[in-house]
């Protein structure tokens, strides 16, 4: 099962057996035999299950497909999907980097979706840069996000499309899609991101014009500007009902950095868009920041180095300002503001990314004689002679990737896989593979971001294989996995308060110690019968920094531990999350 | 007769640091001494903004401040929008709120010293360091970068402080943070 991830893969041209064929019928097969896997087609479109017999994903893409007129039109699974089959004999296909051999039915892509280029105004790569970095490191599938303001709605957004596509032909196993880092009206900033087509540059240079908060300077946390926020998502929503793009996601981005991202925000975007607003980045990028000087820049890890300002929610404590093992407050805290979503039952899922904008050790420099607001775009970088050491970023793939179970290596396929939440995260290549089950003794189960329906009663386990690291990460180590908990809560309703931002029956349920970094290695945590909704998910780490958790060693014994300022080697404190899974069992 | 009472002003200010600008504006012009508590607080009166309070004798001529300034004293309201300055006022008469600029033993704050010295040459009553529920070890040593800035926390002033490189800790908020669309290099 693990051999082939453990043997180091080059392009996809090695490869010519075929396995997407494979892959497909494998697809196909449980398909019809597991009504419940959100990451199937099936329970989606036949209309003769209702939505309450749906998961939330399940219910998030029927939604979709309603407003496209795409159900009860006869449509099946596979015609939504395509034909992977044929994709077999598209002579010359790339299958991607990191993987590509499906494991557990999917083609496990890893990626990021926060990358800045020239045409952002604290940036300076070009397109290029990024693209050949990212390929270089593994990534098979990069947003370019640049920085939505005056200049990129008017210049930028144009000027990059061409230098995008030109990416996408040279270096055919990453995709690259086209994205925005929009500063979302009356809050923090967020990806968005839009399957490439004819009107791809149209509708993003239109969304940034007509809802960017920098453009329509709607910064301030407003009633008017949060409403704007929805128009946004409203309008991405709108283009894809009506065909405009095939597709489009937004995700919020390091988003207790400034405490702006309030809880009723997330919870309004969630709810405006589910099939749009999917989530948030459970860490932040900049994670060279925290390195010590002189070696470098010896700040907060992710650049988390804010306290409150007008416009943030007066209700976060101050340890929401900073990150914790690397991750982002909302999401390290066990029982915190990701679980409080969860528990209600909203699908709401987290990735890792590298926001680069500059790269710590870089030895370029910024374009000379630039003219950002003429231009849209700083001049081409020039080599400068010396690693940069004050610059907080790694260049994409290097230490933060999103593992997303794409049914396909295609942008379609990407999407599908992070609106259903099938995604793990890890920083430094702390593990290379991670396949999670919740099943029941006679089904096979649901995987990363589905939901398990089960009789009332019903014995469930959560079987998890882990790949472990295998070969060297880009510090030239190779990780040990010191130990794996298992986070379970159970599924509360939806809050009557929408700034909520706890829920008090999350906890580390199980830990298993594992202290290896070669092989693979599997558990089952037995969640035993199931009397009530729940939903489980997991957390891995090297083990070398620990506290007890935000809300106490009874709920999380040894979680991470809040990063040090100007003192956070980031290679030295690794970890994983998971996305969650849902064990829903029938009244 | 020389009860103090609290000043609330506000000019609208959007970022701390213009907040700030005004207090010491406002000490200035009103002749204060030096041993004032002022503050800073998050007002949603209208667009979200910052106001500021500031402790003053009982007679202070509030003609003194600057036109574009909108103040609060006891029930007293000058200036063409008081609400956010009464507001200002109002969390730092409760200690319920506010983040606090100016404060006895302030100027002695400087360099490295540690959690006992802190308290005991300044008016912080407790410090306090994230994600720790024991208190401060009162000789852990603060590396204060020359900002120091309490905040009222259960009424207290309580600085607040996290880990920092050498074993040492440093005050939560750190001066010139990342701006929000920030040049990285």
């Amino acid at each position: 099962m693990s051999h082939g991830h453990t043997h180091p893969h080059g392009h996809s041209h090695d490869h010519s057996h075929g396995h997407s064929h494979g892959h497909s019928h494998d697809e196909h097969g449980h398909t019809h035999e597991n009504a419940a896997d959100q990451g199937d087609m099936a329970p989606v479109v036949d209309m003769s299950i209702p939505d309450s017999e749906l998961s939330p994903g399940q219910v998030s893409r029927r939604q979709m497909f309603r407003r496209a007129g795409l159900l009860g039109a006869g449509i099946t699974a596979a015609g939504v999907l395509g034909t992977p089959g044929q994709a077999a004999a598209d002579s010359g296909k790339s299958y991607g980097r990191s993987n590509c051999e499906p494991r557990d039915g999917y083609l496990w892509l890893a990626g990021d979706h926060h990358i800045h280029t020239q045409h952002s105004s604290d940036g300076m790569y070009r397109v290029i840069d990024h693209v050949q970095h990212a390929n270089a490191y593994g990534l098979d599938w990069m947003v370019i996000t640049d920085h939505g303001s005056v200049a990129h709605a008017k210049i930028g957004v144009d000027k990059v499309n061409p230098d995008i596509v030109a990416a996408r032909k040279v270096i055919k196993d990453t995709l690259v899609f086209q994205g925005l880092e929009w500063n979302i009206p009356g809050a923090e900033h967020g990806t968005v991101f839009v399957a490439p087509g004819r009107n791809e540059v149209a509708t993003l240079k239109e969304f940034e014009n007509s809802f960017d908060g920098a453009v329509k300077n709607a910064t301030a946390s407003t009633p008017q500007n949060e409403a704007l926020a929805i128009a946004g998502l409203n309008f991405l929503a709108e283009a894809v009902k009506k065909r405009r793009v095939d597709d489009a996601l937004f995700l919020a981005n390091h988003p207790a950095r400034k405490g702006l991202d309030s809880p009723h925000e997330i919870r309004g975007w969630r709810d405006a868009q589910p099939s749009i607003a999917v989530g948030m980045e459970g860490a932040p990028g900049h994670q060279a920041a925290g390195i010590p000087k002189p070696n470098g820049p010896g700040g907060g890890r992710g650049f988390y180095d804010s306290t409150p300002s007008a416009d943030s929610w007066p209700g976060y404590p101050a340890e929401s300002y900073k990150t914790f093992g690397g991750f982002d407050w909302m999401t390290s805290t066990v029982g915190g503001l990701w679980d409080s979503l969860l528990a209600e039952g909203k699908t709401w899922w987290i990735t890792a990314n590298s926001d680069a904008h500059t790269v710590y050790q870089d030895t370029s420099l910024r374009g000379p004689n630039s003219d950002f607001e003429a231009n849209g775009r700083y001049n081409d970088p020039v080599y400068g002679g010396g690693p940069v050491l004050t610059q907080g970023d790694f260049w994409p793939g290097y230490y933060s990737r999103t593992h997303v179970g794409a049914t396909d290596f295609g942008y379609g396929a990407v999407m599908d896989a992070m609106r259903a939440g099938r995604i793990w995260v890890d920083h430094g290549g702390l593990i290379s593979g991670l396949i999670v089950r919740a099943r029941t003794s006679d089904t096979r189960g649901v995987t990363l971001g589905g939901a398990l329906h089960v009789r009332q009663g019903t014995k469930v386990e959560v079987s998890i294989e882990i790949t472990l690291a295998n070969r060297p990460n880009w510090a030239q180590v190779i990780p040990t996995l010191a130990r794996v908990d298992v986070i379970q809560g159970d599924v509360t309703g939806p809050a009557s308060n929408k700034d909520t931002f706890t829920t008090p029956k999350t906890k580390v349920v199980k830990s298993f110690e594992v202290n290896k970094n070669t092989g693979t290695v599997s558990f089952t945590y037995k969640v035993g019968a199931v009397d009530r909704p729940i939903y489980v998910r997991l957390r891995g780490t090297d083990g070398n920094r620990t506290a007890p958790g935000l809300l106490g060693a009874s709920v999380d014994p040894n979680g991470p531990a809040i990063d040090v300022f100007g003192d956070a080697d980031p290679w030295k404190d690794l970890w994983f999350y998971s996305n969650p899974i849902w064990i829903l069992p029938r009244r | 007769m020389t009860t103090p009472m609290i000043l609330g002003i506000d000019s609208g200010s959007r970022t701390v640091t213009e907040a700030e600008h005004l207090l010491h504006t406002v000490v200035e012009v009103l002749g204060l001494p030096s041993d004032v508590v002022g503050c800073t607080h998050f007002v949603s009166t209208g667009m979200p903004h910052v106001a500021c309070s500031v402790t003053v004798p009982a007679q202070v001529d509030l003609a003194l401040l600057p036109e574009d300034v909108s103040a609060s004293l006891g029930e007293s309201r000058t200036g063409s929008d008081p609400d956010g300055a009464a507001l200002a006022a109002a969390a730092h008469a409760s200690r319920a709120s506010g983040r606090i600029v100016m404060f006895p033993g302030r100027d002695e704050l400087v360099g490295t010293v540690t959690v006992g010295e802190l308290v005991e040459r300044s008016a912080i009553a407790r410090v306090r360091v994230l994600a720790q529920p024991e208190p401060a070890d009162a000789a852990l040593a603060v590396a204060t970068n020359g900002f120091v800035r309490p905040v009222w926390e259960d009424g207290v002033m309580t600085l607040l402080t996290m880990p920092a490189s050498g074993g040492m800790l440093m005050p939560a908020e750190v001066p010139n943070p990342t701006p929000c669309c920030g040049d990285h290099g």
